[in-house]
């Protein structure tokens, strides 16, 4: 009060003689309720928690139909047509960017060049997520705060070869030493240099529709870099057994107590004939214990179908725990990639490499999924399984979406690169609509970032509207 | 102040009266109604040129020439009086208003009194006995939904109030600066008075009921289900489900398994139940609410003192099951007259809300019922909610099909609404002390100094209780909010009549200081004993937090007025705020206001005209912003309690700050006319006024690819131009039978001029369901607040709806579906005096302004909106089988073909996938309307009855508020009068919060 009193007296006369008493005491406009220094590993420690959306969605997981809806079908059935990019340009991305731009990094928290290195990984796996669900994205304009509000759309082409570069940087930066708060490697950055180089391999097969020899050049400086050895080296994001960190399908499930996602038609029927040993982790049997089989949803049935949800495979119970991990980039994917590669002839070694390649990607899988490799050696023996050089391109296509399953996105991409597995159909009497090629934009860019926005939509590689149907630059038709 | 500037003061003001250092009359003028001084009355000295006019207080002094006999009192609105001097010093008026009563007095800018024709400016002054007609307990309000937590007006005691009065406009309220600038509402509380030896004691008591009404038409003849076909469970047995949708089979008395039956503890259990229609279920889920109300005045004074205590008690039942607010509310005022010059005088209000309200949000109670719930549910059948061994009974869950009992009692979407009444509690404490501490000294007869300070102080307690099971995890919320608000106030008042020119000079100094806190914890993860609420009991981390905001401004002003023969009078102030939420460089800001009158009936003799004034002004406002917006900080993220450690993320806020912000300023320009003809019986008020607003402070969304969603910026021109309308009149006045109208009209036209570099679309809100979002965007060259959202799709070349290949609509993402704003809006007050009865009758009105109606979307979408069972052109259901001469007809364009096509389509496709979800043109109205929204009937016990009682007055009314709409242009159910009255500035969407609550109460007041 006393204070007060003082500041009244003394302002008073200079106030009405000079209208100028403009002094306050520097913390009363300092905010108190927020932090005003971060460190560089808390700050991707916050970008890593957006990990696990990438995979666990409740539209992806439909584009390459992982799963069915026992109840409101709209999203398996593509009602929903604009997505809103920003969270993930405002949350991760900016977080990230902080950190890259950063010239006073706590070296306290592990060597700055690996702070940086991861911060340059995680920003172009989120980078490389979202092109390939929506195209051309704002990337050399964007994430620049008031210089720029309005960000121009880069080509998609520009952004794959940026992301290129920027995982180059980072290969190149890595040094020995630990970095803190690290929520999915605890830190070791030899587990972050092989990420970052499979996921440059990944991307860059990601180009074999459209520009093959680019491709061939980055996949091969990938694996020289040095990619992922077992699985240890996944990109897993881990859950807890706790409400602020748990699983996406623990909540929906559990949490909201809603059986509303059967693994579909597509995957049982597929898995099932062939005894596949990671169908028990992806489907549950159905609780009507006259059903002794797995049984699929049909995909996409219209909501005017009321599903007797105790007759179908729900999704597995143990991808459905609180602390269930979400796989994200995975050793067996990549495995894939080198089959794929040595097939197509970006690697050497021809069908012998890409056999061997191949069985291990399966093995992995299974290892991956149900923690041992048994039943893999007899799984792959089967002659639907088993490599075969007339056909191998649909084996690696067909069992690299086995082993995507629940990761909507990814596995969409490739079914959108590979046409693989060739048995998904559109949903029924849908009005003639097909699987979707891309996400159309949020429709705020329509208004508050219009002139990029119209710009984008007129120049769509392929042409088309901003929809669902409309493709993205490497999904040459 | 310190002591230099106030000898700096005085030597100007001591200078301007030795001059005039003469035989002086004093004394005061009173009203006869309650003995308030009245400010501003001519004082003239008849024969001569001399005269003043009286000050705030009612009180004069004048210099009276050897020749002047006797002195005039004039004052517009009251019968002149003429008094003979004789050898009097002290000569006291008591003026009582002339009959044609229109108010005079206007309460202005910081409580100064001043007569109506001296501003330059429009204001409107409605007196506390009137505001019976509008005094609506703000607490019903609240228990219907809206809540507006800390809102002052809440907490005071309608009894309390001596007077209501709105400044219009920047210039009327230019001294309010920033809190100001879009005009002042100005409650005068009511006092005692002096010189009144006899104590007054009135009583009023209350008592209301509220009924909710207006629902939406729903249909009767289909119940639960996404289809026609009964479910069956593995016995053989006919069920419905726990869906929250009716595109089921029709209600034609099928026996089935009901929700019930499934629970093994219910009596039924197992029981076929007919399938049958209950066409009130939602309606009568409601109670009858009521409300009473008993408060006591005491007030008194003597020769020195003057005193009024006030005490109020309120208790509401809501129309929502175990709802309610009780309210106490001490009031004291008192002013002591230390010397004939020293005054000192306190204020002190305590109010106490203590109240159990429903749970907000779109799930959080019944509200939503219209939008998803079964037409087959029997409601007094969900009312029991427990069973004995502490299950809850759930209509939203599934049985186990082979087994016909539920086993997953979890509800998916929907609480059993009894359950949310009785066991998820939401109650809320508050405490708050109001009031100042004044002192007054009469330095001069004509000026006056005073100081205040004005606080105000509150502690609120909310919690929140969800109990184990309902659909969420059981937990407890509990949060702690304190405000505290100072003013330190100080004003010289000037003023004085040299002939026929009179003179007033107001200075100030203010310093403002807010200091806000709140403390909030939830737990998270469950409790970790059931039943025990206390943050304590968090399961897993619990959300932890605190907030405190500070403020301070400090200003100064200066206001003086000049008038020359009653006739012309000019205005000029000045204001300065130094603001601590700007940037430290650049947190001083100035801006001044002019205003003036021309009482042009003191030249013009025509009878008619009574009264008639040509009035100009032009004022800035300026303003600042709330605190900590000028630095960049860090937000804190959520915690990951790794195994290692654990660990702490923090993220850059989606929203950026700017350290270059700067005060922003309004400009405006009225210009305006008064008249009364006919000694006052008719009147007429018109304002054009045109306000544009430069570089305000906004929060403008951008593009997030930015990395940020927001930023706060100066940005933009906004104009408003408008006019305003009163007319005012008594077309009917006789000894038995008189009526008193009032008609008020404003229209407003609004533009963005400019907005941002490089973005031309201010978007102002939004809305997401279903993965479609409508957007609240003003885009440059356009009036602010166009709806934007999904909507059908349009063939340019015949401007029919687009066609799919299913026959359904095709929509567009990013249709304009008009402005919010209305054309205009008005009102229409009448009050009949009949014989000893009062009559007073309230309309609202206004036309155009879009709004959406959610409810009504979700209804049609859920399958109960009765137009999703509709009978078509052909004599059918359209929800019979298409080929069988049901489905909708729809006309339009196929988009494949380019031909018009008319076709019958599938209902629940065309309203639950494509109307219901996308196409917003069908929810989208405009909120025209003219709707009755209060009458009141009083009538006033006359002296002979009253002569055998102790009473001296005594009255009685009953009143019904918001009884009828007469006409709307959206449809029955949804109320576009409502939907104004929420929190938010702008209200656009209607969410089923805004239930129509219509009340009928009466009123008794007696006075001792």
């Amino acid at each position: 009060m006393k204070t007060i009193y003082k500041s009244i007296f003394s302002c008073s006369l200079a106030l009405l003689m000079l209208g100028s008493c403009t002094k306050f005491d520097d913390s009363i406009n300092t905010d108190p309720n927020s932090p005003t220094k971060a460190s560089g590993t808390q700050l991707i420690a916050n970008a890593e928690l957006f990990l696990p959306g990438i995979s666990s969605s409740p539209y992806g997981v439909h584009y390459p139909q992982y799963l069915s809806n026992t109840s409101f079908s709209d999203n398996s059935r593509y009602v929903t047509v604009n997505f809103n990019f920003y969270g993930l340009y405002t949350g991760p991305l900016m977080n990230l960017e902080n950190v890259i731009n950063n010239a006073n990094l706590d070296a306290s928290e592990g060597p700055v060049a690996n702070q940086i290195a991861v911060a340059k990984i995680l920003k172009a796996y989120y980078f490389w997520h979202m092109t390939d669900r929506w195209g051309d994205l704002p990337y050399t304009e964007a994430l620049k705060g008031d210089v720029n509000y309005s960000p121009k759309y880069d080509k998609q082409q520009v952004i794959y070869n940026a992301l290129f570069t920027l995982l180059d940087e980072a290969n190149a930066a890595f040094v020995t030493g630990a970095i803190k708060n690290d929520i999915v490697y605890g830190g070791d950055v030899a587990k972050w240099k092989k990420l970052g180089n499979t996921i440059h391999a990944l991307m860059a097969l990601r180009l074999s529709k459209v520009d093959a020899t680019k491709g061939a050049t980055e996949f091969n400086k990938a694996v020289t870099n040095g990619m992922m050895t077992a699985n240890t080296d996944n990109l897993t994001y881990p859950h807890l057994a706790d409400q602020n960190n748990e699983n996406y399908w623990y909540n929906s499930f559990t949490r909201l107590g809603r059986n509303w996602f059967a693994v579909s038609k597509p995957v049982v029927d597929y898995m099932q004939p062939l005894n596949d040993p990671r169908l028990p982790v992806y489907a549950n049997k159905p609780t009507n214990t006259a059903i002794t089989t797995y049984v699929g949803l049909d995909y996409g049935l219209p909501g005017s179908t009321t599903v007797t949800i105790a007759n179908y495979s729900l999704l597995g119970s143990n991808l459905r725990l609180q602390n269930s991990p979400v796989p994200l980039v995975t050793y067996a994917q990549q495995l894939f990639a080198m089959a794929e590669a040595a097939k197509i002839g970006w690697i050497a070694g021809g069908d012998v490499t890409a056999l061997a390649n191949y069985n291990n990607a399966v093995t992995e899988s299974i290892r991956q999924w149900t923690g041992s490799t048994t039943g893999a050696a007899t799984y792959l023996a089967q002659a639907n399984v088993a490599y075969d050089p007339a056909t191998a391109l649909m084996k690696i296509g067909t069992q690299r979406w086995v082993h995507l399953f629940l990761h909507g996105y990814e596995g969409w991409a490739e079914w959108r690169r590979t046409g693989f597995p060739t048995f998904l159909a559109p949903p029924p009497a849908n009005n003639g609509a097909l699987i979707p090629r891309r996400e159309a934009y949020g429709t705020q860019e329509r208004s508050i970032n219009a002139t990029n926005y119209n710009a984008a939509v007129a120049s769509l590689p392929y042409g088309g509207a901003d929809d669902l149907n409309a493709r993205v630059w490497w999904d040459k038709p | 102040m310190n002591r230099k500037s106030i000898l700096i003061l005085f030597g100007f003001l001591l200078f301007a009266t030795f001059t005039y250092a003469q035989k002086i009359i004093k004394g005061k003028v009173t009203d006869v109604a309650d003995g308030t001084g009245i400010p501003g009355v001519s004082v003239l000295v008849k024969g001569t040129s001399s005269g003043t006019t009286t000050q705030p207080d009612g009180s004069y002094a004048i210099d009276v020439p050897a020749s002047g006999t006797t002195l005039i009192f004039k004052y517009l609105g009251f019968d002149t009086q003429e008094i003979t001097i004789g050898d009097k010093t002290v000569i006291n008026a008591i003026l009582s208003s002339s009959s044609q009563t229109l108010e005079g007095v206007v309460v202005t800018a910081l409580g100064i009194k001043r007569s109506e024709k001296s501003v330059g400016y429009a204001t409107q002054t409605v007196k506390g006995d009137n505001l019976t007609l509008t005094k609506e307990q703000n607490v019903i309000g609240s228990l219907a939904g809206k809540i507006d937590y800390g809102n002052v007006s809440q907490d005071i005691n309608p009894e309390d109030i001596e007077s209501v009065s709105v400044l219009k406009g920047p210039a009327a309220s230019a001294l309010y600066g920033i809190r100001g600038q879009y005009g002042v509402i100005l409650i005068t509380t009511k006092k005692g008075s002096k010189g009144t030896k006899k104590v007054n004691i009135s009583v009023n008591s209350a008592f209301s009921i509220e009924k909710t009404a207006n629902f939406l038409e729903l249909q009767n003849i289909y119940g639960v289900g996404n289809n026609q076909t009964f479910l069956t469970l593995t016995g053989g047995q006919k069920y419905v489900n726990g869906n929250d949708e009716s595109w089921g089979p029709k209600m034609d008395g099928t026996p089935v398994r009901m929700f019930y039956s499934f629970y093994p503890q219910d009596p039924e259990f197992g029981q076929l139940t007919p399938f049958v229609p209950h066409p009130d279920n939602i309606k009568d889920f409601y109670e009858t609410g009521h409300n009473i109300n008993n408060g006591i005045t005491v007030t008194g004074g003597s020769e020195n003192i003057d005193y009024r205590i006030s005490y109020n008690n309120a208790y509401v039942n809501g129309v929502i099951p175990n709802t309610w607010l009780k309210r106490n509310n001490l009031g004291l005022s008192s002013s002591l007259k230390i010397t004939d010059k020293l005054s000192v005088g306190a204020n002190v209000n305590y109010a106490n809300n203590n109240g159990q309200r429903p749970t907000q949000g779109y799930q959080g109670s019944f509200t939503g019922a219209t939008q998803w719930f079964q037409r087959n549910i029997d409601i007094d059948r969900l009312r029991n909610y427990k069973y004995a061994d502490g299950t809850i009974l759930n209509w939203n869950v599934n049985p186990n099909t082979a087994t016909g009992i539920v086993t997953n009692n979890k509800p998916s979407d929907w609480n059993n609404p009894f359950f949310d009444a009785y066991e998820v509690l939401n109650n809320d404490n508050r405490d708050r002390l109001f009031g100042d501490v004044n002192a007054t000294y009469q330095v001069l007869p004509e000026l006056k100094l005073s100081g205040f300070v004005r606080s105000d102080m509150f502690t609120q307690n909310i919690t929140h209780k969800e109990p184990l099971g309902g659909r969420l995890v059981d937990s407890y919320q509990i949060g702690k909010y304190q405000n505290e608000e100072n003013n330190y106030e100080f004003l010289g008042q000037y003023a004085k009549t040299l002939n026929d020119i009179s003179l007033n000079f107001n200075v100030g100094a203010n310093l403002y200081t807010v200091k806000y806190s709140q403390q909030y914890q939830a737990t998270v993860g469950g409790l970790s004993s059931p039943g025990w609420y206390s943050a304590a009991a968090s399961i897993d981390r619990p959300i932890s937090t605190s907030f405190l905001r500070r403020k301070q401004v400090r200003s100064v002003y200066a206001m003086g007025s000049i008038g020359y023969k009653d006739t012309y009078f000019l205005d000029a102030s000045i204001r300065n705020d130094v603001s601590s939420a700007l940037p430290n460089n650049n947190n001083s800001y100035w801006y001044p206001s002019v205003s003036g009158s021309f009482v042009f009936s003191e030249l013009v003799k025509w009878k008619a005209l009574s009264f008639g004034k040509l009035r100009a002004s032009y004022a800035i406002a300026g303003s600042d912003l709330s605190p900590y917006q000028t630095a960049f900080t860090y937000g804190p993220g959520s915690n990951y309690p790794a195994t290692a450690g654990a660990i702490n993320t923090l993220l850059v806020p989606d929203k950026l700050k700017n350290p270059n912000i700067k005060p922003s300023f309004a400009n405006s320009f009225e210009v305006g006319m008064d008249l009364k003809f006919l000694k006052n019986r008719l009147g007429l008020e018109l304002t054009y006024y045109n306000q544009e607003n430069k570089d305000q402070i906004i929060d403008l969304s951008v593009s997030g690819a930015s990395g940020f969603d927001q930023t706060v910026v100066n940005a933009g021109l906004i104009q408003n131009k408008g006019v305003e309308l009163s007319l005012t009149g008594r077309p009917i006045q006789s000894k038995l039978f008189t009526w008193d109208a009032t008609l008020n009209f404003a229209r407003n036209k609004n533009k963005i001029v400019e907005l941002y570099p490089g973005i031309s679309v201010l978007q102002n809100d939004l809305n997401t369901y279903s993965s479609q979002t409508i957007y609240l965007n003003s885009t440059v060259g356009r009036t602010f607040g166009n709806l934007i959202g999904p909507g059908y799709k349009i063939d340019p070349g015949t401007g029919k709806v687009l066609l799919g290949a299913d026959n359904m609509p095709l929509f567009d993402a990013a249709k304009d579906f008009g402005s919010v704003l209305p054309d205009f809006t008005g009102g229409f007050q009448n009050t009949f005096k009949i014989w000893k009865f009062d009559l007073g009758a309230m309309i609202d009105f206004q036309k155009g302004g879009q709004f959406m109606s959610w409810s009504k979307m979700l209804s049609a979408k859920s399958g109960q909106a009765a137009e999703t069972a509709a009978i078509n052109d052909k004599g059918f259901n359209v929800r019979d089988a298409i080929a069988a001469g049901g489905g909708v007809k729809v006309n339009g364009i196929s988009q494949a073909t380019g031909q018009e096509v008319t076709a019958y389509v599938d209902a629940r496709t065309y309203y639950r996938t494509n109307l219901g979800t996308r196409i917003y043109d069908e929810w989208i109205y405009s909120a025209s309307y003219v709707k009755l929204r209060e009458v009141s009937l009083g009538y006033n016990f006359d002296g002979k009855v009253l002569a055998k009682t102790p009473f001296k007055t005594a009255k009685l009314s009953v009143i019904a508020r918001n009884p009828v709409m007469i006409w709307q242009k959206a449809p029955k159910g949804v109320d576009p009068s409502e939907l104004s009255s929420g929190s938010s500035s702008i209200s656009w969407i209607e969410k089923g919060e805004l239930q129509t609550v219509r009340s009928f109460g009466v009123n008794l007041n007696l006075t001792f």
